[in-house]
């Protein structure tokens, strides 16, 4: 099976192999020729200084002379021999004069016997006067445990190079391969139909947990539209039945009993609006399920609530007035967020229509945008209505949930889950509270950072200019 | 008045045909984008009604797209089964005149097409409507019946122009919260109404003839005629 982690791995170790030839061939190439040369050098010279006593003192005191250092010197420390012209030994620390020399002064290096023992000897032959021949040099064969020790070493470098390279990638592969498993095994499930199962991510972790991060958000996008469709098909199931099903047998009794013909234009009237009533639910849902998917955050812009809410009052003001109500907007001035005025438009009508209808005669419903203490944006419609039992709060804003005091009125119920899906959308919430006596519905969305709303008074505390403005 | 209908649903086509033959307009049909595309490039149309998803190898915004690029200004009206709101800014943007969702009353399509027509002729200009003894200047804002000062808010005001604009039209509830108060959702309430009729109010007092009139199923016609 291939392996990133394999491939990965023998490129590692060639590459190390490579660096470790390139330190050792410098060291290695020092070690020839500049040890080498040294050497000769040295060999040189000794032989110059023995070739000048010969000149001076002639060969007796010569082969006197050898003999003298022979003796003083280490065993095999230096090779010296003095030979007569017919290469007969005269003095010096070589048994013989040894067959491979060439005729001719100069260095060599030559292997053979020295008193039993292997040896690589390195010689400067001089020819000196009277046909003598002068050999002075060295045994280099001890330096040569340390080259194999260098080989040696080399050898083991690369060796272990490659055990630990191998090793590596296979602990690596292991690694990868097991938390691979884990993703697989993870999206396999997925695939099957479980959608809440999430990649396990660490955060601030390594490359693999940033890819999981990523994947899990998409997942989290993905299950947020899956829930948003299955929503509307749940909604659409029970909630469109029952007033198609009104539909059907409005027109299948008029089939039947073929009333006059001005009793049967009544009930096709009536159906048209049966058929109304509907398409108004199922673009409630449509348009709620368009904001659960939240793919209308991408057409938010700065939106100045209070102009919003102004407007929206200004709408309803006719509708208050005929209703003897009382619809007060108090204005705190601008109060910018990001969002979409025509979604907040008709959030704030909801609940302006909802607090209208509950207020009752003579009743006050007060409109109010304002900059709360933790700086978010609180669009709040209050009423003096009879308010919302505590006990029915939180489902009050369950989609087709409709108060047992609203049974009578109009509506399809779908009024304050659109609000609360609208301030969903825009990062909020919708908070029911209590307006003793009545109900507060108020829409908490973070707002966009503002400067001093009144000129003179500190930026630093928006919040109380809008609580004191409130008073 | 000729119109051009592009629309590949054969049952509405029908129920469209037959309602703009009685209101008096003459159309015709092409139930695919190839034909339609022919139909609105080589005939002089006063509206074209377009369905956006069409069979024949070009859509309806394809088909406007194309007609604005070869210069044709023929008012088009698009109807649609995407209820969106970014769709109907896609569809007013390819060079749609307005938008309409299906399923649709047949009062609300007619009431745009002869608000198109009447766009068509162009009112770019003038600073004065008349509708009989009413009179509305657009620059000082000032409206009048005959010798009475008519005292309107400014959105009152701009309800009354959008409706004498449109006189002697059947004008929608939705066409008013759109135009007027560029509302394009469903406020489920009766609120337009509420304001019409208080602008009734004031407009025809008990003593005056009535022009504002309310049109049954379909909305509202500010008239002279009787």
């Amino acid at each position: 099976m291939r392996s990133s982690a394999y491939t990965l791995a023998a490129g590692y170790i060639a590459l190390a192999i490579v660096a470790l030839v390139l330190f050792a061939a410098p060291l290695w190439y020092a070690w020839q020729v500049t040890i080498n040369d040294n050497r000769a050098e040295v060999l040189q010279q000794d032989s110059a200084r023995l070739s000048a006593v010969f000149e001076r003192s002639g060969v007796a005191a010569m082969g006197d002379f050898i003999r003298e250092r022979v003796g003083l010197q280490i065993p095999e420390e230096r090779i010296l021999l003095l030979a007569d012209p017919q290469l007969k030994p005269l003095a010096g620390n070589l048994p013989a004069w040894p067959a491979d020399i060439p005729a001719a002064s100069g260095t060599y290096t030559i292997k053979t016997n020295l008193n039993g023992k292997a040896a690589e000897l390195v010689l400067v032959r001089t020819d000196l006067p009277g046909g003598y021949s002068l050999l002075v040099g060295r045994d280099v064969s001890r330096f040569q445990p340390l080259a194999h020790r260098f080989w040696y070493g080399l050898a083991v470098a690369v060796g272990v190079l490659s055990l630990a390279g191998v090793f590596g990638a296979i602990l690596i592969r292991r690694a990868i391969l097991s938390r691979i498993q884990t993703i697989r095994q993870t999206a396999l499930a997925i695939v099957q139909g479980d959608l809440s199962r999430r990649l396990p991510a660490h955060r601030g972790g390594d490359e693999l947990d940033t890819l999981s991060g990523t994947i899990n958000r998409m997942l989290e996008q993905i299950e947020q539209l899956f829930r948003g469709v299955r929503n509307v098909s749940d909604s659409i199931a029970h909630d469109l039945r029952t007033p198609l099903a009104e539909l059907r047998s409005r027109l299948e009794e008029l089939s039947l009993t073929r009333p006059g013909p001005e009793r049967t234009f009544e009930e096709i009237d009536a159906a048209v609006a049966d058929v109304d009533h509907v398409m108004r639910i199922f673009n409630a849902l449509l348009r709620l399920a368009e904001m659960d998917t939240g793919l209308r955050r991408s057409g938010f812009v700065e939106t100045d609530v209070s102009t919003t809410l102004a407007e929206a009052v200004e709408f309803y003001l006719p509708a208050a007035e005929l209703k003897e109500v009382r619809l007060v907007y108090r204005d705190h001035g601008a109060l910018c967020i990001a969002g979409d005025p025509l979604l907040l438009a008709q959030a704030v009508g909801n609940l302006i229509d909802n607090a209208l209808k509950y207020a009752g005669e003579q009743g006050t419903v007060i409109v109010e945008s304002e900059r709360a203490a933790d700086g978010s944006a609180l669009l709040s419609v209050s009423d003096s209505g009879p308010g919302i039992p505590d006990a029915e709060k939180p489902r009050a804003a369950e989609r087709f949930y409709r108060g047992e005091a609203s049974r009578v009125s109009p509506g399809v119920g779908l009024g304050l889950s659109l609000v609360q899906a609208v301030a969903k959308l825009h990062g909020g919430q919708l908070e029911l509270l209590d307006n003793r006596p009545g109900l507060r519905a108020q829409m908490r969305i973070p707002a966009l950072a503002v400067a001093a709303t009144t000129p003179g008074v500190s930026s630093e505390a928006p919040a109380r200019v809008a609580a004191a403005a409130m008073l | 008045m000729k119109l051009l209908l592009v629309e590949d649903n054969e049952r509405v086509s029908q129920f469209v045909l037959k309602g703009l033959a009685e209101a008096g307009h003459t159309a015709d049909h092409a139930d695919n984008g190839r034909d339609g595309l022919f139909l609105a490039a080589s005939e002089p149309y006063d509206v074209i009604v377009m369905d956006r998803m069409l069979p024949g190898g070009i859509d309806g915004l394809g088909i406007i797209a194309a007609l604005r690029k070869a210069g044709k200004q023929t008012p088009i009206l698009i109807l649609s089964a995407l209820t969106d709101v970014d769709e109907r800014i896609r569809g007013l943007k390819s060079g749609g005149d307005d938008y309409l969702t299906k399923p649709f009353a047949f009062g609300e399509l007619l009431a745009r097409v002869d608000a198109l027509t009447r766009r068509s002729q162009g009112s770019t200009g003038i600073t004065t409507l008349e509708v009989g003894d009413l009179r509305i200047d657009l620059l000082s804002r000032r409206a009048t019946r005959a010798a009475r000062t008519i005292t309107l808010q400014p959105r009152e005001f701009k309800l009354l122009e959008y409706l004498m604009r449109h006189a002697d039209q059947v004008v929608t509830r939705t066409m008013l919260l759109e135009n007027v108060w560029d509302y394009h959702f469903d406020p489920q309430t009766n609120v337009v109404d509420v304001h019409v009729s208080k602008l009734r109010q004031k407009i025809d007092t008990a003593s005056e003839r009535p022009l504002l009139r309310t049109v049954r199923n379909a909305g509202y016609m500010l008239t002279a005629q009787e």
